[in-house]
């Protein structure tokens, strides 16, 4: 249709300077955080083989090779993920308990009608907290949602779901498969009046059907899950609610967090808590995750965001009389205070230069406790948050992660000098690395 | 009962024409207070409780989903079409109608072309029917396409029949029933639940929903 006018393919575009360096610096700035927070970055390849059990299948570029095979133009990072971690950790993929945390950032296509402002090129940054399933670790993946859409410069509300409770309705309102995809999806919509006549075509009655009715009204904030018990007041949902719960108990201050139990979609691919990023006067989600357990990796939960919703949302620049982009990276560059458990809200804007003038080490270490982990990579430290919260434990997942030091509330452990026997992997520079913490961590005391 | 005024203003979308009035006379009854009538001609309207912003009813479900306006009064059909991701929280039960499949009387051959409003329920309805026909799209009084003989078909609304029976059209089959619905934006539900959550009880319980 606009072949030969210069203009690109419907739903790419082009991207002038003033654009591209805002797009640089986010991306930098996104990176930063997750790197503090000790997330490695991965590149996958772009072109896949086709494959219609992916999640996208239908969405995806098709090309031809030229041995006949067909391959696909990369929709999503999370299945390609999965199968990078299935070559290099396959006991991970097995089951394993151990944690990897990856990030990435880079284009997908989705072969669809760009009509609703969304494009068929747009670029994914997001990460993925693999080879851990609990509440802490979902809490950790949902921090992180939240710190990015903070870096940005924007104020962001964070909303969990758990398909889960709908499953579990559904279950108890022995609704037949071939009824659950129009089911969940009128849910989903809050259409409560769609629903009773799905529910009456479908022949479900009954209490759990009525709990299902209420579920298109089950949304708000924490006071909630209060409601959703006495809705639906069975074994089987209150497990799914306790769930939810349990993620909630991470924050030390909750009351931002919003909750929808009608949050119905992909009802078969997550199987934990799932969530989404909102923003003030901006009409859509910034970002969406959750949990999927046993869906690509035995555990997993990440989240994604299109570069371009993201930068869509902020105010407008006005480029003509600025020449860098009008974007505050420093909060990216120092996560801020309300880790989970460390909600301390000081407001204070970490120096930088305690940053300048310990960082560059990029000692990866483990902590336990939020506070300090919090003030080490404000230090220019990439600290990953402990998965486990027995102090015995932490050590030996600091020896599976490879990392030399482990700081809990009470001090420093060594593992080369002092970890009683347990063998980590010595870098070169241990001794400037140790001297470095300890400075920090007295420093900062 | 007024819903209490929390949070910042709403932003409403409302169809041009005839649901326009049936839209203002529900929100109104829901407590909100409107200082506008069906017959301004603006499309931007300080509304006191609301702003209001009036538009082509295919337009509404854009308008609410890309957040521009925060809620909004469409038809069921016109959602369907438009394949919008919106919350619908409430049936309002006015401007009802069905999408049907309408031909001239005793027509008997092969549907070949159907002409419609609605391209994207009529190929949809069309495919599932196993009718390889192709669709064509208009803008304005498709039962001239039959009339005319652009098209064997169209799908197209049919509110009483009687613009049918006076061109001696037929409804031959019904490819869905509407009636118009209040959209709500997918953020705009959980950032303003100050404002729409008592709004939408109140229109549930006016549309006994």
């Amino acid at each position: 249709m606009k072949q030969g006018n210069g203009a690109p393919p419907d739903g790419t575009r082009f991207v002038t300077p003033e654009s591209a360096r805002l797009r640089e610096a986010v991306t930098a700035s996104l990176a930063s955080l997750y790197d503090a927070w000790g997330y490695e970055p991965v590149e996958v390849p772009a072109l896949e083989r086709y494959d219609v059990t992916h999640p996208r299948a239908e969405q995806s570029f098709k090309l031809s090779d030229r041995d006949s095979g067909v391959l696909a133009l990369r929709s999503d990072f999370t299945p390609a993920l999965a199968q990078l971690v299935r070559a290099y950790h396959p006991a991970i993929a097995d089951g394993e308990r151990r944690a990897l945390r990856y990030r990435y950032a880079g284009t997908v296509w989705h072969a669809i009608d760009p009509e609703f402002a969304r494009t068929r090129e747009f670029t994914q940054v997001g990460l993925e907290l693999i080879g851990v399933s609990n509440a802490r670790a979902d809490a950790e993946v949902i921090h992180l949602a939240r710190e990015t859409v903070r870096a940005v410069g924007l104020v962001p509300r964070v909303e969990l779901g758990n398909p889960g409770f709908v499953r579990a309705l559904f279950d108890l309102a022995e609704v037949r498969t071939r009824d659950r995809e129009a089911l969940a999806d009128a849910i989903d919509r809050k259409d409560r009046s769609d629903l009773r006549t799905l529910l009456a075509a479908a022949e479900v009655r009954g209490p759990a059907a009525e709990a299902l009715l209420e579920a298109t009204g089950l949304y708000g904030d924490a006071g909630v899950l209060r409601e959703a018990r006495r809705v639906a007041p069975w074994p089987e949902t209150r497990a799914e609610i306790d769930r939810l719960e349990g993620v909630l108990d991470e924050f030390e201050d909750d009351s931002e967090l919003l909750i929808d139990l009608g949050m119905a979609r992909r009802l078969s691919y997550y199987t934990g808590v799932t969530f989404r990023a909102y923003t003030f006067d901006y009409g859509q989600p910034l970002l969406g995750g959750g949990r999927y357990d046993g869906a690509l990796l035995p555990y997993a939960a990440g989240f994604s965001m299109g570069l371009e919703r993201i930068l869509g949302a902020l105010p407008q620049v006005d480029t003509s009389t600025a020449d860098t982009p009008q974007i505050d990276v420093s909060r990216a560059d120092a996560p801020r205070a309300d880790a989970p458990r460390a909600e301390t809200r000081d407001g204070g804007t970490p120096d930088s230069g305690a940053r300048a003038a310990t960082g560059g080490l990029g000692a990866r270490l483990l902590c336990s406790d939020d506070a300090v982990a919090r003030r080490l990579r404000e230090a220019g430290f990439r600290v990953l948050r402990a998965t486990a919260t027995d102090p015995s434990a932490v050590e030996d997942e600091a020896v599976a992660q490879d990392v030399g030091f482990v700081v809990h509330a009470g001090g420093l452990v060594d593992l080369a000098s002092d970890g009683g026997g347990k063998r980590v992997a010595s870098a070169p520079d241990h001794a400037r690395v140790r001297e470095a913490l300890r400075a920090a961590l007295e420093e900062r005391a | 009962m007024r819903p209490a005024a929390e949070g910042p203003r709403l932003v409403l979308a409302l169809p041009k024409g005839r649901v326009h009035q049936q839209a203002l006379n529900a929100l109104r009854q829901a407590g909100l207070r409107l200082e506008h009538t069906a017959d301004d001609r603006a499309m931007r309207i300080d509304a006191g409780d609301a702003e209001l912003i009036v538009m082509r009813n295919a337009d509404v479900p854009t308008y609410v989903s890309l957040g521009v306006a925060d809620a909004g009064v469409v038809g069921k059909d016109v959602i369907l079409e438009s394949g919008a991701d919106l919350f619908e929280p409430v049936d309002l039960g006015f401007a009802a109608c069905r999408l049907s499949l309408i031909r001239q009387r005793g027509a008997r051959r092969k549907i070949e072309r159907v002409a419609s409003k609605y391209p994207r329920l009529s190929a949809e309805y069309l495919r599932r029917m196993g009718s390889a026909a192709e669709v064509v799209k208009l803008t304005g009084n498709v039962e001239l396409a039959c009339l005319s003989g652009l098209a064997d078909a169209v799908v197209d609304v049919v509110q009483t029949g009687e613009t049918l029976a006076v061109n001696d059209l037929v409804e031959v089959d019904v490819l869905l029933r509407s009636s118009a619905r209040f959209v709500v934006n997918r953020a705009a539900l959980k950032l303003k639940a100050g404002r729409l959550r008592p709004l939408i009880e109140a229109l549930r319980d006016l549309s006994g929903a």
